[in-house]
């Protein structure tokens, strides 16, 4: 499937769908944020990537008890907008210094990971094809075959065989990327 | 008959009851497949490795402000910063995320064409309490024709299986838990996100064991005489990766353990079939069940969403709050012992238990999850 891209503003949504936009959020924000960390590597970062996603999402879907979509679409929307800023978009610090709001600094779990394999993987990410890495975060952040297809609009039988392959390539990206 | 695709090959590890039993016959029969597929094992053990990220912390409130104090900032703070897919979906198959419906078709295999349908039956989202006797709990053995000695007594490292009255039980496991030398390990081997306490109750003493415990996966394969819409269908239940970090006495020694902390991604249970409503309509009318029992799970509301924490009639319960999610906190008649149980909106559970009262033992608790 070949995604178009938007980079504009949409209005300010209206107070009322704003707030029924408020369980929407609650309710995926940890699993857009999980999504994202696993292209990004970076808490921070993922959920920079996660508030460009939900404000995405509250343009497109107002009121998103409303439509099935809604949760598929946040989650392929965190796996691409992640691929993307991986791939030389990401502006750090940018909503904190905009809002004023402080971040809670890093967890101490990525302090226990291991930064330059991290590195190694996100620029393996960043070198697959998009519809293979999308399909690899997807997968390994925890959805099932059936909510991976659902959310790249393919046949579940595709998932394997996508999720296959994509894994092959990731493989040989890391061993090529290893200094024999 | 021909040799699998890499796409079966693949999903038989990940959702084996969504492969029709033909492949996987093929695959332990076919030199060629079992080869393919444990190259395939390899590469998707490697991804696993590197892109199973750990739990990360997120405070959905806090970023809940941010999004409003975004949105009521200038036009350029309400443009997403980086570009986002205008339709990365399209097409749905009708099912929503949250209920893991799936169908599987089109699974190619040697002129077998299979469909399976998976339906996610049970995935807690809070806990509650449900009073339970020394008799209740030898009534649900007996109903179920569960061998309790063996299932408590010791489950193998990697698998195994038992006749019950209405089906058979398998279970496997990744592995063994093993105890491990920090809290950093433990947190690497089960990607589950866990600090420490800050500060501990006086007599708690330091950490005394550490212990890491793979995911597990049990099967119940109903039979022909469960009821209507379970017959013929199977559960598969997931618990797990966890880990526990148990504290010594005063004297760091372990054989009087004075606190153990548990933390454990939610189980979830998914049905080839059945629902939830026809799951617990069977399980509850099994002859034995104590009626009054299989009252108070029912009252519990949905099923689906619902962790029934069992009390012993023994000891004192009541309903708690750990940063906004329900929690049940038990303790002993005396007060010598307590414990308290929740899930925290990240989809972990978390378990406080010890020799400390209920004040102490919340305490911890509210410094975790």
């Amino acid at each position: 499937m070949k995604a178009s891209f938007v980079t504009s503003a949409g209005p300010r949504p209206p107070q009322t769908s704003f707030s029924a936009f408020e369980s929407f959020f609650r309710a995926h924000y940890p699993a857009v944020v999980r999504i994202a960390y696993g292209v990004v590597g970076e808490s921070h970062a993922a959920q920079d990537v996660a508030q460009d996603v939900f404000i995405a999402a509250l343009q497109r879907f107002p009121d998103p008890d409303r439509s099935d979509h809604a949760p598929a679409w946040v989650r392929v929307a965190a796996a691409h907008a992640g691929l993307n800023a991986i791939r030389g978009e990401r502006r750090r610090d940018r909503r904190q210094q905009l809002t004023g709001i402080d971040v809670p600094p890093p967890g101490p779990e990525e302090a226990a990971l291991d930064q330059e394999s991290r590195v190694e993987v996100r620029r393996a990410l960043s070198r697959l094809p998009r519809r293979s890495a999308t399909v690899l975060v997807l997968r390994h952040s925890g959805l099932s075959y059936a909510e991976v297809a659902e959310a790249m609009n393919v046949k579940m039988g595709h998932v394997g065989t996508m999720l296959r392959r994509a894994e092959a390539a990731l493989r040989k990206e890391l061993n090529d990327a290893t200094p024999s | 008959m021909r040799h699998l695709p890499e796409g079966v090959l693949r999903r038989l590890l990940d959702e084996p009851l969504a492969v029709p039993d033909s492949a996987r016959h093929h695959r332990d029969a076919c030199g060629r497949c079992r080869a393919r597929g444990g190259q395939i094992a390899q590469d998707a053990a490697l991804a696993v490795r590197v892109l199973s990220a750990p739990q990360v912390s997120c405070d959905g409130g806090l970023a809940w402000a941010q999004l409003q104090s975004r949105l009521a900032g200038p036009a350029q703070l309400r443009c997403p910063a980086v570009r986002l897919p205008r339709r990365p979906v399209r097409r749905f198959v009708g099912a929503s995320v949250g209920t893991g419906t799936a169908v599987a078709g089109g699974l190619v295999v040697a002129g077998v064409a299979a469909a399976a349908t998976l339906t996610t039956v049970f995935a807690p989202t809070k806990v509650a309490p449900v009073p339970v006797s020394q008799a209740d709990l030898r009534a649900i053995t007996s109903a179920m024709g569960i061998n309790a000695a063996q299932l408590i007594g010791g489950l193998p490292a990697h698998g195994g299986s038992q006749r019950l009255l209405f089906g058979t039980l398998r279970w496997t496991s990744a592995g063994q838990g093993q105890r491990v030398a920090s809290v950093a390990r433990a947190r690497a081997i089960t990607h589950l996100a866990y600090s420490p306490p800050a500060t501990m109750p006086a007599g708690v003493g330091s950490p005394a064991a550490i212990v890491a415990v793979p995911m597990a996966t049990a099967t119940i394969s109903f039979g022909a005489s469960a009821g209507p819409g379970v017959s013929g269908s199977s559960l598969v239940i997931s618990g797990g990766p966890a880990m526990i970090v148990q504290y010594g006495g005063p004297s760091g020694g372990a054989d009087l353990p004075t606190l153990a902390i548990a933390t454990m991604r939610r189980p979830v249970a998914t049905s080839t079939g059945a629902t939830t409503g026809q799951l617990a309509a069977f399980l509850l009318s099994r002859p034995g069940i104590p009626a009054g029992l299989a009252q108070e799970i029912r009252m519990l509301g949905n099923l689906r969403t619902v962790l029934p924490v069992p009390v012993p009639s023994q000891a004192a319960a009541g309903q708690v709050q750990i940063h906004g999610s329900p929690g049940v906190l038990i303790s002993a008649a005396s007060g010598a012992a307590s414990g308290v149980i929740w899930e925290s909106r990240d989809g972990v559970m978390h378990a406080v238990a010890g020799l400390l009262d209920r004040k102490d033992v919340l305490s911890v608790a509210r410094q975790l999850g």
